[in-house]
């Protein structure tokens, strides 16, 4: 009967997930902000009503993410990509690699039936694989994020962007709008970019089947239809992929709250 | 009755002597550089002592293994190609390093130029391979050469033998089977062939009379000693006996002889060149084999590479699979 | 022509007093705190640290003690010959009557400076090595009557260029294939030229017994190094960290003393294993280091995150030319005459070295052997991969050691960085992302 909770502190929004005996009970986020720490311990707080329970009752929290230090409250961490193990074996038995696009960094793990760490893979230096990269794109589109998806969606080809370096594809999109490009092929362009950069990464690491997308990006259809045309595979997603983090933090915690009381 | 008693005495004391000189080295020589070396000159100095003392004046019961009347020639044979084939079957070319009379003058030689300061020379490695194929050759002309001219004319034997150097007494111990099967050829074809055989090994250094044979052997012996004085282990590079002894080697078949050996680990080796360069006959399979049975068929056995590896268990002798010494840190026992 | 339009330094322009003192005494006083800091982290880590490491600690200070011994046995005539890179003779140095002391700079604040001079893509061990020349902030370095600088890689044989318009600078050429015949004559060849400039320098002729004191004085600093080695083998008596250290010290150190003290902290370090009484617990995750050289102080940065890491991890072996590798080959003499010495001290410099800067004809497997065998010797859990982005070399050999680690069932990251601060944040997120793996697989 172990009941933990594991909190993602990312690089925008803070995630927390409330389990119990590995069912989730509970999921919140909230945005960051100039208080990082305050932000946490409200989701938590939020995620305890929704959930109905009391912070007593949490046996143990794991916090995970890049702002992980932030979050004092908590009793350990664990690393994103052992967090994004546990949840993509949680969310699929079959889960072999999990590919973890955030805002601001994208990752690769392998790992075995047990959700354990085999091996992984990071990109941070190239922000034309993560997700502002969208947001700037779509700033440059005049588009809004949520209709980035569907637009690329409905083109056929992708037109022609040659900039290695996202701050040239801005400039780059903008000429192509001059020059009559439609707006579905450009969307469509911008996330065989993305799809291109993240697919090199998971090359590194080497396509283990299944394959599992988690983050805030995998919600968007568009990316995902780029990426599996990219890695020339099925790409599995969970309900929930933003709060993959959270939920394998929450395991996490969960397992360590089970051995302490061993 | 007394006179064997005596001499079982004797023989006891040597022995005794032998294993404490072996013991103190072991035990009292703490430069690790240097102690298997020091161990070998003892060695060598004892086999030396004991081939001449034994086999020259000791009138022992086995002398008559050289004499017609005891034994059969075709037992005389085998006993002698048994001997060689065993020898080096176990040991390799081991009786090179730390047996032979020849090889101990070459040290001593050279343990005198050390003393001088004077640096060696080095052949040139294609010299070297060269000099390794020379003494197949050059036993395989001995053989024919007697079993070809000596049918003819004796006195080309002598000259053939003197060629041999100073202790060709050595080399005719396993060149003697030949003799009496020519001397049974050429009786058989009408020949009056040479009739001495080495009864004993004493027969031979007083069977050549001539005295331009005498100059000849002497100036061949001069120049050698010079050779091996500037060039480590001169004769040892081309001599036939060792050709004799690791004649088994040259066959990729027959690699798994002698059952002594050296045998590198190769994750250990830095390729740092030192066992190149500190081998007195210039083997280079040492440095250049990966791993395993590194054995050069012109490896003397004399172990320096082992001795001055700097690498822990790098380089390892092994005796029919069991490692009996291995490479050390030589660095440890300097001066405590 | 070249000749008149390039005057004073070719490369570095003229800055002004003003500046290069603010911007020396800044980066000095900066260096001064990192160093401290590093020790008492060093010292958080390990509470028992043994009181024989604050003469560790002394040495390490560039701006202290030592700084002060090099300045006054100068003033009594003796000459500093510093070198760039590991192929330099040291005992030839010694043997002259001469001080050794190896340059390279370990300031992530002058390589900052380097950047006005070259591009990033440089390798910022060379970036930074110019920019303290441009303030001057390197007391060996400046001290030094000539520097020895062997041209391994591109940014040194740049560097020694550059470092010529201040400096006497010997070049020295070893060959990118090690094992050719040509090659090693061609070594024999330069270390006779170098040998001839370090007599010229110091007015001594390097006798046949000033060589053998040399070299046996060597050897003994080896003895101690390798002992130091030895003990890390078993359960950490001592970390990762404070070993480097040590190891490090004998680059800049008098080479006697270094021996003496180092045979000291063994000494110290041989009771406490029979106590039982580690730096760390038996069961911490043993952690290996391969690649660019980490020089103190500003490198303790990947360092202190593994061994301040949850799960912790201690660094057991390294293979990195300013580690475990400095002194672990001692030159090997057969017959103690000059011709048989100069060949030794020849060779133990060009064939026993690990770096990737050379091939060979027969499979370039000495580094690879090394690390083999130090990973079984050690009983390594994991490796981090280190390379400085500007690397080629030790980049390109990834491939290669990854698939053979792959093989042997041993985890390897890749770990790129720069001579920055600025990503301890991200470095703190990999390692221990490593640390964790590490952990599991035992548990596994």
């Amino acid at each position: 009967m172990a009941i933990s909770a594991g909190v993602d502190m990312g690089t925008q929004r803070v995630k927390v997930v409330i389990m119990k005996d590995g069912q989730i009970m509970s999921q919140t986020q909230n945005f960051l902000g100039f208080e990082p720490t305050k932000a946490a311990e409200q989701a938590l707080k939020e995620a305890l009503k929704k959930a109905k329970l009391s912070r007593e009752d949490i046996q143990h929290i794991t916090a995970t993410g890049a702002g992980v230090d932030m979050a004092s409250f908590a009793d350990s961490t664990v690393s994103m990509m052992g967090a994004d193990a546990q949840a993509g074996a949680y969310f699929f038995g079959s889960a072999r690699t999990v590919i973890d696009v955030g805002a601001e960094e994208a990752r690769a793990v392998n790992c075995n039936e047990k959700g354990v760490m085999l091996d992984f893979v990071v990109n941070a230096r190239c922000a034309a694989g993560a997700g502002t990269f969208i947001e700037a794109m779509a700033r440059a589109l005049e588009v809004e994020l949520e209709d980035m998806g569907s637009l690329s969606l409905q083109a056929e080809r992708a037109s022609p962007i040659n900039a290695s370096c996202v701050i040239f594809a801005e400039s780059d999109v903008v000429s192509l709008i001059h020059r009559d490009e439609p707006k579905t092929e450009i969307a469509r362009a911008i996330f065989d970019a993305m799809a291109e950069r993240v697919s090199s990464m998971v090359l590194r690491l080497g396509i283990n089947p299944d394959i599992v997308l988690v983050g805030g990006v995998a919600k968007d259809a568009g990316f995902v239809a780029s990426l599996k045309r990219r890695l020339g595979t099925e790409i599995l997603i969970p309900e929930a992929p933003l709060f993959a983090g959270a939920v394998g933090a929450a395991l996490v915690a969960a397992k360590r709250a089970a051995r302490r009381q061993q | 009755m007394l006179e064997t008693i005596a001499e079982i005495l004797l023989a006891t004391i040597a022995v005794g002597l032998v294993t404490a000189g072996i013991l103190a080295i072991l035990i009292w020589v703490r430069n690790l550089t240097r102690k298997l070396s020091i161990l070998r000159l003892f060695i060598q100095i004892i086999a030396s002592i004991a081939i001449f003392v034994i086999l020259l004046f000791w009138p022992l019961p086995w002398n008559p293994i050289f004499s017609g009347l005891v034994f059969s020639i075709a037992l005389r044979l085998a006993i002698v190609f048994a001997l060689i084939v065993v020898v080096t079957i176990v040991f390799g070319r081991f009786f090179c390093g730390w047996l032979c009379p020849f090889a101990l003058y070459m040290d001593l030689l050279a343990r005198l130029r050390k003393t001088l300061k004077i640096p060696y020379w080095n052949l040139p490695e294609k010299l070297n391979n060269h000099l390794d194929t020379l003494r197949y050759v050059m036993l395989a002309s001995f053989v024919v050469l007697a079993l070809v001219f000596g049918l003819l004319n004796a006195e080309v034997w002598r000259y053939i033998i003197m060629f041999m150097g100073p202790f060709k007494s050595l080399i005719i111990v396993f060149l003697s089977p030949i003799e009496p099967l020519i001397e049974q050829a050429g009786n058989a074809l009408g020949f009056e062939v040479w009739g001495a055989s080495f009864h004993d090994l004493r027969g031979t250094i007083n069977y050549f009379n001539g005295t331009l044979l005498i100059q000849i052997t002497w100036i061949v012996f001069f120049i050698l000693t010079a050779a091996s004085f500037m060039v480590r282990l001169f004769f040892c590079r081309f001599c036939p006996v060792g050709a004799t002894l690791s004649i088994l080697n040259r066959f990729s078949a027959f690699k798994w002889t002698p059952l002594l050996h050296i045998d590198k680990v190769e994750e250990k080796c830095t390729k740092c060149g030192i066992c190149k360069r500190v081998c007195p006959v210039q083997v280079t399979e040492v440095y250049e084999e990966k791993g395993g049975n590194v054995t050069a068929p012109k490896c003397i056995h004399c172990f320096r590479c082992v001795e001055m590896c700097p690498y822990e268990s790098c380089l390892n002798i092994k005796m029919a699979g069991k490692t009996i010494y291995k490479s050390k840190n030589w660095l440890k026992e300097e001066e405590e | 022509m070249a000749s008149e339009i390039e005057t004073g330094s070719r490369y570095i322009p003229k800055m002004s007093q003003k500046e290069i003192e603010e911007l020396g005494n800044s980066i000095k006083a900066a260096s001064i705190k990192v160093m401290e800091q590093n020790i008492e982290r060093m010292k958080k880590t390990w509470p028992n640290r043994p009181e024989i490491m604050d003469y560790f600690d002394e040495i390490s200070n560039f701006f202290g003690k030592r700084e002060k011994e090099i300045r006054e046995q100068k003033a009594a005539g003796k000459k500093l010959i510093g070198y760039t890179c590991m192929f330099a003779p040291i005992e030839f140095i010694l043997a002259a009557g001469a001080i050794p002391v190896r340059v390279g700079s370990g300031w992530y604040d002058a390589a900052k400076l380097g950047d006005r001079i070259m591009p990033v893509e440089v390798c910022p061990v060379i970036r930074s090595t110019v920019g303290a020349k441009m303030v001057s902030l390197s007391p060996y370095l400046e001290l030094s009557d000539a520097i020895i600088t062997p041209l391994t890689c591109d940014g040194r044989t740049k560097l020694s260029e550059i470092l010529s318009d201040f400096k006497p600078v010997w070049y020295m050429t070893p060959p990118r294939v090690k094992d050719d015949p040509q090659s090693l004559s061609l070594w024999k060849e330069e270390m006779q030229v170098i040998k001839g400039k370090i007599e010229e320098l110091t007015g001594n002729k390097i006798t046949k017994s000033s060589l053998r004191s040399a070299i046996e004085k060597m050897q003994k600093a080896t003895k101690a190094f390798r002992r130091l080695q030895d003990l890390r083998k078993g359960p950490p008596v001592i970390t990762g960290r404070d070993a480097m250290l040590v190891n490090q010290t004998s680059l800049w150190d008098n080479i006697e003393r270094w021996t003496q003290k180092t045979n000291e902290l063994c000494d110290e370090l041989e009771k406490r294993v029979e106590q039982k009484d580690w730096a760390c617990p038996p069961a911490t995750l043993r952690v290996m280091v391969t690649g660019t050289p980490m020089l103190w102080p500003d490198s303790w940065k990947v360092p202190d995150l593994i061994e301040e890491s949850n799960p912790q991890g201690v660094l057991v072996v390294d293979e990195l030319c300013s580690g475990d590798r400095i002194l672990y080959d001692p030159v090997g003499v057969d017959e103690w005459t000059m011709s048989d010495m100069l060949d030794a001290v020849s060779e133990r410099y060009l064939m026993a070295s690990t770096c990737p800067c050379f091939t060979s004809e027969h499979g370039n497997e000495d580094r690879v052997n090394w690390l083999m065998d130090r990973i079984k010797e050690y009983k390594v859990d994991g490796v981090i991969y280190y390379v400085v982005r500007g690397c080629i070399l030790y980049a390109m050999e990834y491939a290669r050691i990854k698939r053979i680690l792959d093989r042997m069932g041993i985890p390897v990251y890749y770990l790129d960085t720069e001579y920055t601060r600025e990503d301890v944040g991200q470095m703190k997120t990999r390692i221990e992302a490593f640390m964790e793996m590490l952990e599991a697989r035992i548990d596994i």
